[in-house]
This record gives structure tokens, C-alpha cells and sequence, in this order.
């Protein structure tokens, strides 16, 4: 069963890029510090406006429907793709296809907030994101967005300098990238866990020497795989 | 090929791309030729890095680089008065045209429930009473009444320009829900359509039968010419919506669903144009006490005709054909 939630989209070169939707929690926090927002923007206008007479009232009206039904359709077409609560997490709006939005959908996806909103508090739109996968609400769905966190976690480091060491047998492709893509979470891992994992790769380490531990022979190994070879820093060494 | 060969070889084509990247996020003016060449170059790398398995970290960063990349290219750049202008003279009309049948449903639950109920209120003056308390209704009577400053204006009103933005802000805000609620299978735009529909026709026919007749149908003809049509229209969209996704084809409920918001749109666009006029008209000119009310049903007629013609003709493609020479408003 898959776990995480990414959603993948092709690129006319053939790359599949994957975008992270959002989920409920970061998105009802962006919400509620943008609701924050236009209440004090609304205010500061509402009092300035009051002096003004009847075209103040006017401007006052006019901006409190612009907060109401622009405010997200403006933000969300800047060059950043999000309004300053959705920024504040991190979090940007962009089509299916990962790029930008366009005018059209970033105003169905805004206008649909009404059909959200129903029966109250966001009901249809909170029971859409929590059923799907890629938490869209019904505004998304119509207008073909989706809500992405920006930055991509990186759960992998550079790979810890060691000496190199080869292993006992030829490795596979994929023995390789594990061993490697092991090696790259040195940096997360407790050392404890990391030498339990580096047990798993036991037949294929060669004899201990003077380190009785896994995992720095482990990490050697990696460097092997990685081409590093002793003797040549930059190794030519073949990939079997 | 090792993992730290390939990444020696190309560091200094990713460093490229990298910059260009930044440097086309910052400002206007960029290589656009170089960025999508490298771009291209590092989708191979890419494809090359995961078909291998090399390190995550590698991949990783050549994603992050195509994103960034893809982003840039893709983007559209076409918007501006150009795009405009094909919008209100092409676009919004062919699009109008286009929702014929959902233009029908919507037309009828917007008038029938209107004529049944300015009937009822005609017939009955005390119907009106379903549907308003009695301080709304003299309310409606004061707004249309003789002595009124200016018609259809609320007690609290100080001017023309307060109505103004009232307008804006009440009307647009109808159009937009009449249109997002027909996402539940078209049931909210009915709603919506059918509900208007009854108050404005029982407050019409209420105030004609109080003998405001030449104030109020004086007050509404222009406006309601902008108005009127572009509440049926917002139906109209939503109604599409929601057929949509009921009677999906052959697509996915979902993809459906998609291309009919894509299309209705549009028609979203013209209706906020529309009820801007709309506004503007009902605040400034329709509450006016010093034009004589025939001058208002003149130029009310003429209105509706201009709106009916606009929404009927504009934007048909030229005829091809022996009778080429007779042409259908203007085409593109």
C-alpha cells in the first residue's frame, strides 16, 4: 500500500516531477492567518473610509467584496503562486500539471470556495480534502489545481567520507542504491539504528579487521559503489 | 559510468541551469533559448540518474533544477488587453451561445417563478408577507414611493456612490454563488435562480399593485437588462457544472467536471463585466428622480436590445459561401 502522498506529473520531456500536496492541517492554518489578515486590512480600510462620506462608504463596500472574492485570485496569480498565509507555510498553488495557475482556475477554485463553505465551515471542502489523497477540495477539483508544499523534503545527505572497501561479491543494482541511499541518512539516523540496518548487508562485508562494527565497513562499501577506488580519488572503477 | 563521475562530469551544467533559474525568477529579461536547452540537457541527466539508481541526493537536486525549470517555460504569457479584447468581443459571447440549452432551463427558473409570484402578489397584497416581514416591505415602499429621494435607495444610504458600492459588492456576490453552487448537481443554482425569481417578483408585483408601477418598472428596465441577464447567466454556468458531473459522457466524472468549469468561466468573466455596468447604472442613472420616466423606458429598451443582440450575434465567425456577403456581426 502506498504511503506517502505524492502526486506525479509528466512533463512534455518525458520527466516525472513530484509535487507534494498539502494537507488539511497546513492549509486550514494558512487559511486562518489570511482570514487574519483581511479582518485587519478590512478594519484599517472600514476606519479611514469613514471620514469619507458616502464614497468613502463606497470604497469601504467595494473592498470589502475585493478581500472577500479577490484577495486569494490576486495572490495566487503573483509570481509566487500563494497568498502571503498560504507563503507563510510554505505552500503554493499550482495546476495538476505543476506549473504555474492560470487565470481561469486560480478564479473557479476561489469562486467554488462558496460550494466549500457549504453545508458550514468549509464541511464539503474539509470532507473532499480528508477522502482524497492529494487533499483537494471541490474548487481544486473543478479547476484541475492542487495546493504543494514548495520545498521538496530531503531526507538524504552527501554521502560520509570513508575509505572505500570492496564487497564480497558482486552487488546488484539495486543492492547498490540501497546501500548508497543508506549511507545518504547517516546524518538522520541514530548510530544505534544505522548499525542495526548495516546487519541486514552482513554477508556481503568483507571481514571486520580492526572495526568489529558494520556500519563504517558498510559505509565504505557505499563509497565503492559510489566509484570511488583506493589509489585513484575520482575511480574508474565499472559498475557490474 | 560511476554516480561521482557523472556528477563531476555535468556539476558545471547543473551550476548553469541553476543560475539562469535565478536569475529568470528575478527579472523580466532572460535567455530563453539557453534556459530551455540546458533545461532539456538536464532532463536527460535526470531520466540517466533514476534509470541508474544513482544517490538520492543527486536526483534530488536535478528535480528540484527541472522544476524550476519547467516552471519558467511553461508558463503562459498572453495576458493582457489584447486577451481582452477577444474576451468581451469573441470569447464571452460564443461562450453564451455555446450554454444554449442550460441558457433555457435557467431562463425559465428565473422568469416563471418571477411571473407566478408578481401574479400572486398582484392578485393578493398581502403575499408578500410569505416571503418579507412588514418593516421590509414599507421598507420597498419608501425606496419606490413618491416622496423618495432617489429610488430604490435604503434609508441608511447617504448617496449614490454608497449604493454604488453596495451593488458591487451585493450583486456580484449573488452572481458568484448562484454560479459555485451548482457544483451539487446544479440543485444550488436552481435554488438560487428559483429564489431571486420570487422575491423579485413578488416585490414587483407588490409594489404595482400599491401604485408605484411607473417608479418601480421606470427604476428597473436599464439595469435590468445588465442585471437580470447576467443572474440567469451565472445559473446558466452552474447549471453546467453540475450537469457535468451527473452526465459525465465519456470522461471521468472528475475530468468532466474540469473542462465544463473551463468553459464556464468564461462566462463567469462576462457576468462580472456585466454586473459592474449593471451597478454603475443602477446607483447613478436608474435612481435618478430628475429623468422623466419615459426617457428611462427608452433608453431601458434600448438596453435590451443592444445586451440581446450582443450576446446573440457578437463574435459568430464569418459565413463562408454563396451568401458571403451578408455578414453576422463582427467577425474576427
Amino acid at each position: 500500500m502506498r504511503l506517502d502522498t505524492l502526486h506525479t506529473a509528466e512533463t512534455p520531456e518525458g520527466i516525472a516531477l513530484s509535487l507534494r500536496p498539502a494537507g488539511l492541517m497546513a492549509r486550514s492554518l494558512a487559511y486562518l492567518i489570511d482570514l487574519a489578515i483581511r479582518l485587519v486590512v478590512f478594519v484599517v480600510l472600514a476606519l479611514v473610509t469613514r471620514a469619507m462620506g458616502g464614497v468613502g462608504t463606497a470604497l469601504m463596500l467595494v473592498s470589502y467584496f475585493a478581500l472577500e472574492w479577490l484577495y486569494p485570485v490576486a495572490f495566487e496569480l503573483s509570481r509566487r503562486g500563494a497568498t502571503p498565509g498560504k507563503r507563510a507555510l510554505g505552500l503554493r498553488v499550482v495546476m495538476d500539471s505543476g506549473l504555474p495557475v492560470t487565470p481561469a482556475a486560480a478564479l473557479i477554485r476561489n469562486l467554488l470556495r462558496t460550494a466549500d463553505f457549504l453545508p458550514a465551515f468549509y464541511g464539503a471542502g474539509l470532507a473532499s480534502m480528508l477522502l482524497r489523497r492529494d487533499s483537494k477540495r471541490l474548487g481544486d477539483l473543478a479547476a484541475g489545481t492542487l495546493v504543494v508544499f514548495t520545498d521538496s523534503v530531503s531526507l538524504h545527505g552527501e554521502v560520509p567520507a570513508a575509505e572505500p572497501l570492496a564487497p564480497l561479491r558482486p552487488l546488484s543494482m539495486r543492492e547498490q542504491a540501497a546501500i548508497v541511499s543508506w549511507a545518504g541518512r547517516t546524518r538522520r539516523l541514530t548510530p544505534e539504528r544505522l548499525e542495526e540496518l548495516a546487519l541486514i548487508a552482513q554477508p556481503v562485508l568483507p571481514a571486520g579487521g580492526p572495526l568489529d562494527k558494520a556500519s563504517p565497513r558498510l559505509l565504505g562499501v557505499a563509497q565503492w559503489a559510489m566509484g570511488r577506488r583506493n589509489g585513484h580519488g575520482n575511480g574508474k572503477g565499472t559498475r557490474p | 559510468m560511476t554516480p561521482l563521475q557523472f556528477e563531476a562530469m555535468h556539476a558545471p551544467l547543473w551550476a548553469e541551469l541553476e543560475a539562469e533559474i535565478r536569475i529568470a525568477e528575478r527579472k523580466r529579461k532572460f535567455d530563453g533559448a539557453r534556459l530551455a536547452s540546458l533545461y532539456r540537457r538536464v532532463c536527460e541527466h535526470l531520466a540517466l540518474a533514476q534509470a541508474r539508481a544513482y544517490p538520492v541526493h543527486v536526483t534530488q537536486r536535478l528535480e528540484a533544477l527541472t522544476q524550476g525549470a519547467h516552471r519558467l517555460i511553461y508558463r503562459r504569457h498572453d495576458y493582457g488587453m489584447a486577451r481582452l479584447g477577444r474576451l468581451v468581443l469573441v470569447d464571452f459571447p460564443q461562450a453564451v451561445r455555446a450554454h444554449r440549452g442550460f441558457l433555457l432551463a435557467a431562463t425559465l427558473l428565473f422568469t416563471l417563478p418571477l411571473l407566478l409570484a408578481g401574479l400572486a402578489a398582484w392578485h393578493d397584497p398581502g403575499f408578500i408577507l410569505h416571503l418579507l416581514d412588514a418593516e421590509q416591505v414599507r421598507n420597498f415602499e419608501h425606496m419606490y414611493g413618491d416622496d423618495a429621494d432617489a429610488f430604490g435607495r435604503k434609508r441608511d444610504a447617504d448617496d449614490d456612490w454608497t449604493m454604488f458600492g453596495y451593488y458591487i459588492m451585493n450583486n456580484i456576490g449573488v452572481g458568484f454563488r448562484c454560479f459555485a453552487s451548482g457544483i451539487f448537481a446544479g440543485v444550488g443554482s436552481a435554488f438560487f435562480l428559483l429564489y431571486n425569481g420570487v422575491q423579485a417578483g413578488a416585490v414587483g408585483g407588490y409594489l404595482i399593485q400599491a401604485g408605484h408601477a411607473q417608479n418601480f418598472m421606470s427604476f428597473v428596465v436599464t439595469h435590468g437588462a445588465f442585471e437580470l441577464t447576467a443572474i440567469v447567466l451565472s445559473g446558466a454556468a452552474g447549471l453546467r457544472l453540475g450537469y457535468a458531473w451527473i452526465a459525465p459522457g465519456r470522461h471521468t466524472r472528475l475530468e468532466s467536471l474540469r473542462l465544463a468549469a473551463q468553459q464556464a468561466v468564461v462566462v463567469i468573466y462576462g457576468v462580472v463585466g456585466m454586473l459592474l455596468v449593471a451597478a454603475a447604472i443602477e446607483a447613478f442613472w436608474s435612481s435618478a428622480r430628475w429623468v422623466a420616466p419615459g426617457v428611462k423606458y427608452g433608453v431601458g429598451g434600448a438596453c435590451w436590445l443592444l445586451v440581446l443582440a450582443y450576446l446573440g450575434w457578437q463574435g459568430r465567425p464569418r459565413r463562408i459561401g454563396p451568401s458571403a456577403g451578408k455578414e453576422d456581426g463582427h467577425a474576427r
